[in-house]
């Protein structure tokens, strides 16, 4: 037999195999992804509340955490009222009471009076990596109603970063780990809503409608259960203590500044003024590391500092008592320079 | 061995392309693929699900072109392009050499940026200087110095495409250390005439730049924003996260690079042509027109040639023509073959970034419109400083000849000078009021003989933005016949459109008379007919005019849709009544006005001048064209015309501005003026 023929043969069984062997195993991918939603579903609770008027829906999405009718939401405007319901998927209704709510998470536990029902294991969640496949479990848009189980939307994890690793980017009280999805779950309704892995293990919670201030896009994220399971642990012990939403950062007491360093900046006229220098000090440190008139500050450490405002901000949160590298632009090269820590006075400023 | 099952299976296997294995694969995988396929599928999802084995390739797609994915940061800049806040955040771009080129999306560089920053997979940094910007397909590339080891991305090969495989969009803007992924199938090919693939990916700043890759983690694409209608760094951007995504193909990317690394900028090919109105997928391309100052136009290229072949392809409909063109670049060379009286004439045309806009050459008169027509066209008004005033040309004089060429009439002396060149001579014949030739009064050179004309010279200048004082009357009296269609307020029933439909035409309607049309857009929820009526009808009878308002549907509000109903409308009154087409135009208040530059765009055969009131403007602006003139009257406050003013002196158009208060209509006055504008649309 030659090759030729061999790989001829070879080909034709191949195509009368494929056929089959696809048909039977997507049809076990789709049983599998089926089993899935089945057993997610009756989790999922369908919450209205206060809202309805000037484009403010009065719904949002839930999911039980426990038995006995603990329901984990997002904390929003539909829960400001004493009238909480919530629609379970067989269609039954009851009163939902609010527990507490922790405005820095912007979460919210429910509570119906109500047993054996099915829930989710916070402390059996899953970790999703970044690419993974994901379902979203959600009332988005309010499309279900009594009986009809929530919309289920398929996407991936497009990665998994920190709110906050765009500094300003969103105006949000929380600012960490975040999972960006790729499925478009960021719609009136959703948040609250479920995110779990193929197999039905809860990885996190959808977030509110979120729009990037800088890229001024909408976000689609879900904040992962592990961020939330001790707050909401303290919830149903009922030893949560509320937290204030403001916890600024807190800054260093004696900070530098560009003053401190021996540099002006150019004047700080736009929104974004490309923080240039315009000049160095005569015996700063400034000078005595090389830092020269014209050069464009990109980097404070590893904070990209686009604007005057950035550099201001940055300086503000940096100790004297640690070194400053600045990373600069000079005649399209980038050049990095150190400025020493101070020695800390002996007398404190008052 | 274990390699190759792995990847016989997770890749060639993909739901979208079941059935296809590898017919052009080598022997061994023939082999291995056979031997797989046998065994029982019960055993094979038992090892192993499709989900996973599927998740398995895409995320070693992404691990394979990670690599060669940077983040971008720029540092200054415009804070807005074409009115969108602009993005600041990191942007993705694509290694495309091992030295340092680095491509991404133009989108990404919109605010011209002071400074830019690349940051790469392995976090470390280097300051980037932008090359070029191919405008066409929205790329921008970029170089960083001091590199020769980049890692540079496998590029999948285009013949493999199939609508229906995976494709993967990788970005890295969430984080620096980590790209951030989509996940979608290929959409179509050949999108945007031809420029890119289009992926059900979510596409959007957090990726533009990024690569498309292939389910094998090759590059197919650049992401960029593109829309096949709007040009501009923000063009598409509208569609982001929608499922529409586009990426231009890496292989383009390859071959424009070395054009694009000489520093110049790419710009689309343009060819000069406007094409009959028709099914773009099935009607052939037929010139409409060739714009004055294009290639078409240098090539000789005309009005009536049907082009049937372009770049050695055969062209059978107007979209195939378009993909052609819009492919290529400015300085690309495209061969044309045209067929003009049933022979094929070839042309060999360069194609250009830019066309000066067409200025409308105007010869500085009105003409009269009496009844009674004979050969010529007699002067009813003489601009002042006109070339026809410098020429010596008075009110009665009877205009005979055009360049050697006769003159039939108004419209017919209006297409002639639209084709004469400003600045260059040309010569008129004339004959004084009273039928006897005289002595010009300046320039021109008179004859003695009685009946020969008089010859003047004139240099066309641009068109003129004046609206005269005073003018004359337009036609003496006339017979009128009796056999009349509806005269005064008439309601119009415009063919199968319910709308409501008023008309005025003046109770003194004679049909021997032509009759200028004022299409009257109400603003949103303002149509009073009795105020309406008493306002127009005495003008309409003084200045030969046919007022007709047609009204939005229920809530009173216009929606660009209306269009349709307005020009039914108004074919309807062209049709019923002796109207002169030189003098329609569409006056509007507010969204009304909008609605009127929205019907003068679309049906430019329609609509000869455009009056908004506080208005802004609705539509894409059309080029200035010889064979469908368009002027303009805006009336308002700063706000609302100085941006439309501008924009439309850009094209070359006429623009008249008159400032009107921000609150009201306008008053007698104004008004007054706008109908000496109506009253000189037919100017020439």
């Amino acid at each position: 037999m030659t090759k030729s023929s061999l790989l001829l043969i070879c080909l034709a069984l191949a195509t009368a195999c494929a056929p089959a062997a696809a048909a039977g195993r997507a049809k076990a991918g789709d049983s599998s992804l089926g089993q899935t939603v089945a057993q997610v579903e009756p989790k999922i609770v369908k919450i209205y509340g206060a809202g309805g008027y000037r484009g403010l829906e009065a719904y949002q999405s839930g999911f039980l955490i426990s038995g006995e009718g603990h329901i984990l939401t997002v904390w929003s405007y539909v829960l400001d009222t004493d009238y909480i319901t919530a629609t379970l998927n067989d269609g039954s209704r009851y009163d939902a009471k609010l527990l507490a709510a922790d405005p820095r998470l912007e979460l919210a536990v429910l509570k119906i009076e109500a047993r054996d029902l099915p829930h989710f294991d916070l402390h059996t969640a899953a970790d999703g990596p970044a690419g993974s496949r994901v379902l979203a479990f959600s009332n988005l848009f309010g499309v279900a109603t009594g009986d009809e189980p929530a919309s289920v939307q398929h996407g991936v994890i497009s990665v998994r970063t920190r709110l906050d690793a765009r500094r300003g980017a969103y105006e949000t009280p929380y600012k960490g780990p975040i999972y960006v999805l790729d499925a478009m779950t960021n719609n009136p309704g959703a948040a609250g809503g479920a995110l779990t892995d193929v197999r039905g293990r809860l990885l996190g919670m959808l977030g509110k409608e979120l729009r990037s201030s800088v890229s001024n896009t909408w976000l689609n994220y879900a904040l992962p259960i592990e961020e939330m399971t001790k707050t909401v642990d303290s919830i149903l012990a009922g030893k949560y203590v509320k937290r204030s939403a403001d916890e600024r950062e807190i800054k260093p007491q004696h900070a530098w500044s560009a003053q401190r360093l021996g540099l002006v900046l150019v004047p700080d006229v736009l929104e974004r003024t490309p923080p240039y220098i315009d000049e160095v000090r005569a015996g700063s440190a400034a000078e005595a590391a090389g830092l020269r008139p014209d050069d464009l500050v990109i980097f404070i450490g590893d904070r990209l500092v686009a604007s005057c405002k950035a550099v201001t901000s940055e300086l503000e949160r940096t100790d004297r008592a640690d070194p400053v590298k600045l990373t600069v632009s000079r005649e399209n090269d980038l050049v990095e320079i150190t400025l020493p820590a101070e020695a800390r006075e002996v007398k404190s400023e008052k | 061995m274990k390699s190759e099952k792995w990847k016989v299976l997770s890749f060639d296997h993909s739901p979208w392309r079941a059935g296809s294995v590898s017919d052009r694969k080598p022997l061994r995988h023939a082999l291995v693929a056979v031997l797989l396929l046998l065994l029982p599928s019960v055993l094979l999802a038992a090892v192993d699900d499709l989900p996973q084995r599927e998740q398995r390739a895409q995320d070693a797609a992404v691990e394979r072109v990670a690599p060669s994915v940077v983040s971008i940061e720029t540092i200054g800049g415009l804070e807005r392009v074409d009115d969108v806040l602009v993005n600041t955040g990191p942007t993705t771009g694509l290694i495309v050499s091992p030295d340092g080129y680095i491509v991404s999306s133009a989108f990404n560089f919109a605010q011209q940026p002071a400074s830019i920053v690349v940051i790469f997979a392995d976090g470390s940094r280097a300051a980037a200087k932008l090359v070029a910007t191919d405008r066409s397909r929205m790329l921008t590339l970029l170089k960083v110095e001091g590199k020769h080891d980049l890692r540079v991305p496998e590029v999948s090969p285009p013949e493999s495409w199939r609508v229906g495989q995976w494709s993967i969009a990788v970005g890295r803007t969430f984080d620096t250390a980590r790209p951030n992924v989509s996940v979608g199938i290929v959409s179509a090919l050949g999108r945007v005439w031809g420029k890119a693939v289009q992926t059900d990916a979510k596409i959007s700043p957090s990726n533009y730049g990024g690569p498309l890759v292939d389910i094998h983690g090759r590059v197919m694409g650049v992401l960029v924003p593109l829309s096949p209608d709007k040009t501009g760094e923000a063009a598409g951007v509208e569609w982001y996260d929608s499922g529409i995504g586009f990426a231009v193909p890496l292989a383009h990317v390859l071959k424009i690079m070395p054009r694009l690394a000489k520093g110049k900028d790419l710009e689309a090919g343009m060819l000069g042509v406007t094409l009959k109105p028709g099914d773009k997928y099935a009607d052939p391309p037929v010139l409409a027109g060739v714009r004055p100052n294009s290639p078409a136009r240098a090539a000789g290229l005309a009005a009536g040639d049907t082009i049937v072949e372009a770049g050695g392809q055969a062209i059978i409909s107007r979209i195939q023509l378009t993909h052609q063109v819009q492919t290529r670049y400015a300085g690309d060379r495209l061969h044309l073959v045209v067929l003009r009286d049933g022979k094929r004439l070839a042309r060999d045309v360069e194609l250009v970034d830019h066309i000066e806009p067409y200025v409308r050459p105007f010869l500085g008169i009105l003409p009269r419109r009496d009844a009674e027509q004979t050969n010529g066209v007699v002067v009813r008004y003489v601009y002042p400083k006109s070339p026809a005033a410098e020429a010596g040309i008075v009110a009665g004089d009877r205009l005979e000849k055009l360049a050697g060429q006769p003159i039939i009439d108004a419209q017919g002396l209006a297409e002639q000078v639209a084709l004469l060149e400003i600045g260059h001579e040309a010569s008129l014949e004339i004959v004084r009021g009273d039928g006897a030739p005289q002595k010009a009064a300046t320039a021109g050179r008179g004859t003695d003989k009685p009946d020969a004309p008089l010859v003047v010279k004139f240099k066309p200048a641009a068109e003129t933005e004046q609206v005269p004082d005073k003018l004359p009357e337009a036609r003496g009296e006339a017979p009128r016949d009796e056999d009349l269609p509806p005269v005064g307020a008439v309601d119009l029933q415009a063919g199968a459109f319910t709308n409501e439909c008023l008309a005025y035409v003046p109770e003194s309607y004679n049909p021997a008379v032509s009759y200028g049309v004022v299409v009257w857009l109400h603003a949103a929820g303002e149509f009073n007919r009795k105020e309406l009526l008493a306002r127009w009808k005495p003008i309409c009878e003084a200045h030969d005019l046919i007022l007709l308002a047609p009204q939005a549907p229920e809530a009173g509000k216009w929606s660009p849709a209306d269009v349709a109903f307005v020009a039914a409308a108004l074919t309807q009154v062209t049709d019923q009544y002796n109207v002169d087409r030189l003098r329609i135009a569409a006056h509007g208040y507010r969204t009304g006005g909008a609605l009127a530059y929205l019907l003068a765009f679309q049906t430019r055969e329609l609509v000869r001048g455009v009056a908004p009131v506080l208005a802004s403007m609705a539509g894409e602006l059309p080029e200035n064209e010889p064979e469908h003139r368009l002027d303009f009257f805006l009336s308002g406050d700063k706000q609302s015309t100085g941006k439309p003013a501008k924009t439309l002196r850009e094209h070359r158009y006429a623009v008249t501005v008159q400032k009107t208060p921000a609150d009201r209509y306008l008053n007698e006055a104004e008004l007054a003026e706008l109908v000496r504008w109506l009253d000189s649309l037919d100017k020439i």
